[in-house]
């Protein structure tokens, strides 16, 4: 059995180099033809930048290309990846089989069978095998026994969502997006109308319950079943969310890399913490639940909530430098806090709370309350803190 | 090009026989988006009105599923079925694996999408592809001309734009404590209704329009929808291909979707 790989998103540089910080094996990126059209994707440079950066430290760095090609795409995607592979990512995650061809017969990229491709069972996985792809990503709708018959039926790395939001539909089997927005979900256009409201009728009569009828589901959480994943064998824990803050991912990334941790060097020992799951609530804005891994997809994982998410708020800045002659972080501020504030810094495998004593001004003039975002303050810490360290409300 | 038409009962089927080239059967277990599935004893009957009968087996497939999932493949195999409408790619391996010598349909629904992914599976034996309904007539054309695949596109009735195997209406029924009167339900937003249907299997939402671009296409099999339409109006539909009730709505053939993208090259 080998240990798992800990596999993050990033959607830019920066939550890259923070994924890898805070303790992802391997980080996800896209680059052109994915899923994620709206998001703030990476031109080839920044893959390049990307995968260098990840080398050095000895990580991963997989580019999805795992649209749905309609016939404009078949026109530029080989161009597209002939260059990713002059780049060399360790991978890229892709759905579409004409890419698969077209990559296998022009380049020397690995390939992973994107969740698009919604793989849940060992047939499947077989023929995959057979066409080279070298690693599948499961189906979001694997239950613990899909896992273990697969796992135990081909040898083939498995890639397991374990943390992020749910489409409530089979992926890449919903256009809802199309027909209610002219936006082409599976070339990365999705406007998530499966989050909106809709009144449903029964015989053209209202049925109506406290809260509008919605397709939106609870977000996915593993966190309790880390070790039954690293005991299946599977080969790579997923976390999603490639437009997710750079707070988001240190935290959620952070809670991982410790789990794993935890359980591979003495699972004897191991014992399940519920801190862990209150640091991952406090950053989520719904509810999460084990979705179909536990084979409960009723009532359940439901989420009827009138939309009223929750924004958290609990991020307040970002540290930028630290000063050991004066003891001063330099902070870039996200949200409201001020002096008096109880707070807690964060970094990979570092904590501190305390209560803010000393504020500064970028002209070094104390300050009672940081109001402005983006705003960079110098704030007194009780020992030496680090770029990148993530500052929250206690 | 032939009329391939997706039936609501066996009864219809023998009804409209002089009307159709091609039945499409959703069978029990192991279809989704489709109000009437089928037995194996019911498609028997189907198969004796002599025209051809292509099969759907869409739902994704669970692994506990594949032993039964065999069993009826050989069975349909023995029955000399025109062809398997196939969205789990299960269904490749497992024609290789049982040497069924049924053809099979590529039908991924919303991916079925361009002429490379198509050669791609005819290159791989499959001898029909069921093209995604959110192409424009420009891109039917233009895989037409890039492939010898034998094509079906929708060009009659309600569209599915969503399939999940969460059992949604249900869901919410039993979470709010609610009264099912069991009528048909739809689901409505700014001034459109889209028809929604709850099964074994999932729930499909469809189109809150009747697609009829009957006028417009031009493929090997023209694909009818009966559900939701009265059988006298869908009898109208097939044998006049016009109806006052249904008037023509192209869906996307006319209209391109967008994804914004920013230039990354």
């Amino acid at each position: 059995m080998n240990k798992p790989e800990l596999l993050s998103p990033a959607g830019d540089f920066e939550r890259l180099k923070i994924a890898l910080l805070y303790g992802a094996d391997a980080v996800y990126i896209g680059g052109n033809f994915n899923l994620r059209a709206n998001a703030d994707n990476f031109n080839l440079e920044e893959i390049r930048k990307g995968v260098s950066y990840a080398h050095e430290r000895g990580k991963k760095v997989y580019v999805t290309v795992n649209i749905a090609m309609h016939n404009a795409e078949v026109l530029k995607i080989k161009d597209y990846l002939l260059k990713l592979d002059k780049i060399g990512p360790d991978a890229i995650i892709v759905s579409d089989p004409a890419i698969i061809k077209i990559a296998r017969e022009n380049t020397n990229l690995t390939i992973h069978l994107s969740t698009q491709a919604s793989t849940l069972n060992k047939e499947a996985v077989n023929y995959w095998k057979q066409e080279g792809v070298k690693r599948i990503v499961l189906a979001r709708e694997c239950t613990y026994e899909d896992i273990k018959t697969i796992k135990e039926s081909v040898d083939i790395e498995l890639e397991v969502f374990i943390h992020g939001a749910m489409c409530a539909s089979y992926s890449g089997r919903c256009v809802l997006s199309n027909y209610l927005t002219a936006r082409d979900s599976n070339r990365g256009g999705c406007s998530q109308i499966c989050r909106w409201d809709f009144e449903l009728y029964d015989d053209k009569e209202p049925l109506k319950g406290d809260k509008p009828f919605t397709f939106c589901t609870k977000d996915l959480s593993l966190i309790k079943h880390i070790p039954d994943l690293i005991n299946l064998g599977v080969d790579s824990l997923k976390i999603e969310g490639r437009m997710r803050s750079a707070y988001y991912i240190a935290t959620i990334v952070k809670v991982y890399r410790t789990i794993i941790d935890e359980y591979w060097n003495n699972p004897d020992a191991y014992a399940y913490n519920l801190k862990y799951e209150q640091i991952l609530r406090r950053v989520a804005n719904r509810d999460s639940v084990p979705q179909f891994f536990n084979g409960i997809f009723d009532k359940r994982v439901q989420y009827y909530n009138g939309r009223e998410e929750k924004t958290n708020q609990d991020f307040i800045g970002i540290v930028l430098d630290y000063d050991s002659q004066t003891g001063l972080a330099k902070i870039e501020q996200r949200n409201y806090f001020a002096c008096g504030d109880e707070i807690e810094i964060f970094g990979p495998t570092d904590e501190m709370k305390f209560v803010i004593t000393e504020l500064y001004d970028e002209y070094m003039q104390p300050l009672e309350i940081v109001r402005h975002p983006k705003q960079v303050v110098y704030l007194k810490v009780p020992r030496a803190v680090f770029a990148n360290y993530m500052v929250k409300k206690a | 090009m032939k009329k391939a038409v997706i039936i609501n009962s066996l009864k219809q089927a023998q009804d409209i026989v002089d009307l159709v080239d091609a039945y499409m059967v959703p069978i029990q277990k192991f279809s989704m988006n489709y109000d009437h599935v089928f037995s194996l004893s019911a498609i028997k009957e189907i198969k004796a009105l002599n025209k051809e009968v292509f099969v759907i087996i869409n739902k994704n497939i669970h692994n506990d599923e594949l032993a039964e999932l065999q069993n009826l493949l050989n069975d349909l195999d023995k029955i000399a079925i025109t062809g398997l409408v196939f969205y789990d790619v299960a269904l490749v391996n497992l024609k290789t694996k049982l040497k069924l010598k049924t053809d099979l349909v590529w039908a991924q629904e919303h991916m079925t999408t361009n002429y490379a992914t198509i050669n791609y599976w005819y290159d791989k034996g499959v001898k029909y592809a069921y093209l995604s309904s959110e192409l424009t007539k420009a891109e039917i054309e233009q895989i037409k001309a890039q492939t010898n695949m034998k094509l079906f596109v929708n060009g009659f009735g309600y569209v599915p734009m969503f399939s999940s195997q969460r059992r949604l209406v249900n869901n919410y029924i039993e979470h709010f404590n609610l009264e099912n009167h069991q009528g048909p339900k739809q689901i409505y937003k700014e001034g459109n209704y889209y028809p929604i249907i709850d099964k074994e299997n999932g729930t499909t939402v469809y189109s809150n329009y009747v697609l009829n671009a009957i006028a417009k296409l031009d493929v090997d099999y023209l694909v009818y929808n009966s559900y939701l339409i009265n059988d006298e109006d869908f009898k109208i539909i097939l044998k006049y291909n016009k109806s006052d009730k249904y008037p023509e709505e192209y869906g996307f053939l006319y209209k391109e979707t967008i994804y914004k993208v920013k230039n990354n090259e």
